[in-house]
């Protein structure tokens, strides 16, 4: 059990490239925080700064208070689960999970109790004898975790350890993950780029961005008012839509497109121009003529529980993604009238991005 | 793939004929070296096994008399053996350290020094064979078996071969080993060697046959017949055929030549199991 803390922890490698400029990070005593992004973005960088198999060019990073900036990663007290495993291919499984622990000089009884443990909470007690190799993807990646709770470590930490995965697999693993988590009560930092498993996961979720924490809160909190139009454009499947606007002189309405006036729900200053971004969640279809945003269909997905359309919209043919529940029928150049509540609307600034 | 039977014939025609082709001068030499020296002398080459096989071969084997020199086939087998054991040992164990050293340690030199090492293929031990005879007896180990190997041991094919295998291992094991709390040694131990097995295996089974089919150096370094490898052994008796009158000692020759090819084909046939092994069940 542990804290984890970032003060301006920064990362420039030898070449000049900033991958971390300057995080701040308090992750509490068992909290499990999901590190997302897209690729680049420095999330595995961050994890393995954590883990000590990158130094810290500035700041600090502490584990339950103390800073371990030059402490080898051996003797952080950490745990990590790979992409692709890392299981030693010699090894049989059981060997994979005690050799830390021999490594640290526990004694033979101990290191057997504590593998048959976790091969116990993991269901991997009739593999134990057996190589990595023999196993399955979704038994290795269990052998993996074997190996990082044997240790009972202050801190696990997760570098994308589901993308090796098939789809379903992955969804049970998730589970899995999160299950064990919660029973063991380890603090965990897990980077992910699918935004699923990090909305799933997440008691805290970090949005990273070109070597900057865009956003961190709840997964809810963040779906609900993303900070900046990139943590709106990445959370949250389908993207969000984002339209170029300008408020009106009243401030009440924002003019997209052609001349539309959507409502809004805001203080802001009349004639100033920002992108206003609606989830295709929000969007919803209007009676005949109704609506206030018209657009056509130009393709529409139907995925069986909800239908994804896909529509042009005003004479600079912006497209505007929506999603239905359930199966619809529509056909390309369909004309379709849209309604958005006002409250659903999110402005963000041009320039900077940022949530008005 | 589907193959015609007239294809497999002829598939299977080259193949025999090639076979063939390799192995009668080895038999050959074997049927010859079972027959008296008179009758090869006044018959010449024999196809067929005679009945003197064992006369021949123990005499040449246990009767340094037989070798015209003060030392037995069985002690240059030996020599030869210590000779190709060490030289293939040496050789894994010193490739497998530099490559160890150049891909997992960043020091400056790294690049550069893996170059001039890779560079010394350019260089043989023809090319060295006089600096390298010079420094080996002023360290005074003419006529001894560390003198026999050491300069042969470092091997830039090797640490290529090790290098390129290490670069292949996935970094993430490394990883995983430093946060299990292994070292440096350790990893290379628990690690890293037992990966290699395969490698391992190739390398030593190469550098063997070349160590045991060492000329030149053992020919200049020992000059003690007690040192004598089997190679120059084979020289030894078939130089004495033209002395000294007597009817020339073709079968003995024979039988130190088929002898000095059995070590290799064992250790080839041994290890290339093993190497098979290994590569089917090898997974990084």
């Amino acid at each position: 059990m542990a804290t984890v803390t970032l003060n301006q922890a920064e990362k420039t490698y030898p070449n000049g490239f900033k991958a971390i400029h300057g995080i701040d990070l308090a992750i509490e005593d068992g909290e499990f925080t999901v590190l997302v992004g897209p690729s680049g973005c420095g999330k595995s960088t961050l994890l393995r700064m954590i883990a000590g198999l990158e130094s810290i060019s500035s700041g600090e990073i502490s584990i339950d208070g103390k800073v371990v900036n030059k402490v080898a990663p051996a003797d952080r007290d950490i745990a990590m689960v790979f992409q692709n495993y890392a299981l030693y291919p010699h090894m049989n499984n059981f060997d994979n999970m005690a050799y830390g622990l021999r490594n640290r000089g526990y004694s033979k009884a101990d290191i057997e109790s504590k593998v048959r443990e976790a091969a116990r909470i993991l269901q991997l007690e009739d593999h134990l004898d057996r190589k990595p190799r023999q196993l399955s993807g979704g038994q290795r990646q269990r052998v993996a975790m074997g190996r990082a709770i044997v240790r009972q470590p202050k801190v696990f930490l997760f570098d994308e350890p589901l993308s090796n995965l098939d789809a379903k697999l992955r969804v049970d693993m998730r589970l899995e993950i999160k299950n064990l988590q919660q029973r063991l009560g380890i603090t965990s930092v897990y980077v992910t780029h699918d935004q699923v498993e990090a909305m799933t996961l997440a008691d805290r979720l970090i949005v990273m961005n070109g070597g900057i924490a865009e956003q961190i809160g709840t997964p809810i909190d963040i779906y609900e008012k993303p900070a900046t139009r990139f943590v709106a454009g990445f959370i949250g499947s389908p993207a969000m839509n984002f339209l170029d606007g300008v408020i009106s002189d009243d401030g009440k309405h924002v003019t997209v497109g052609d001349g539309v006036m959507l409502d809004i729900d805001h203080n802001i200053a009349g004639g100033r121009a920002v992108v206003a971004g609606i989830r295709p969640e929000h969007l919803s279809i209007a009676q005949a003529g109704q609506g206030t945003i018209n657009a056509t269909v130009r393709m529409v997905e139907s995925l069986g529980a909800e239908t994804l359309v896909y529509l042009d919209f005003g004479s600079k043919a912006d497209n505007v993604t929506l999603r239905l529940q359930g199966t619809h029928n529509f056909s390309k150049n369909d004309a379709l009238g849209l309604t958005v509540p006002a409250d659903k609307i999110h402005l963000f600034d041009t320039e900077s991005g940022k949530r008005l | 793939m589907y193959q015609s039977k007239w294809r497999i014939f002829t598939n299977h025609t080259i193949l025999i004929l090639g076979a063939l082709f390799m192995i009668m001068p080895v038999w050959i030499a074997f049927a010859s070296s079972t027959h008296t020296r008179e009758f090869i002398f006044q018959n010449g080459l024999q196809f067929w096994p005679g009945g003197h096989m064992i006369d021949n071969y123990g005499a040449i084997l246990f009767d340094p008399s037989a070798t015209k020199g003060r030392v037995t086939a069985l002690e240059m087998l030996f020599n030869s053996m210590v000779l190709g054991l060490g030289f293939a040992i040496g050789k894994v164990i010193i490739s497998m350290m530099a490559a160890y050293a150049i891909v997992y340690f960043r020091f400056k030199l790294a690049v550069p020094l893996f170059w001039v090492i890779f560079s010394t293929l350019l260089l043989p031990l023809e090319v060295r064979i006089v600096p390298s005879y010079e420094v080996v007896a002023n360290l005074g180990m003419l006529n001894t078996y560390t003198g026999l190997i050491l300069p042969l041991i470092a091997s830039a094919t090797g640490t290529f071969f090790f290098r390129q295998f290490y670069r292949s291992v996935p970094d993430e094991l490394l990883e995983a080993a430093r946060l299990d709390g292994a070292g440096p040694i350790r990893f290379f131990i628990d690690i890293l060697v037992p990966l290699s097995v395969t490698m391992i295996a190739a390398i030593f089974i190469i550098m063997f046959v070349v160590g045991w089919n060492q000329y030149l150096w053992p020919l200049l370094m020992t000059t003690d017949d007690q040192l004598y490898t089997i190679v120059i052994g084979i020289k030894q008796v078939y130089n004495s055929l033209y002395e000294g009158g007597q009817i020339p000692q073709f079968p003995k020759a024979f039988a130190l030549t088929i002898m000095a090819t059995i070590p290799p084909v064992l250790v080839v046939v041994i290890f290339q199991r093993m190497f098979i092994k290994g590569l089917v069940e090898t997974e990084k």
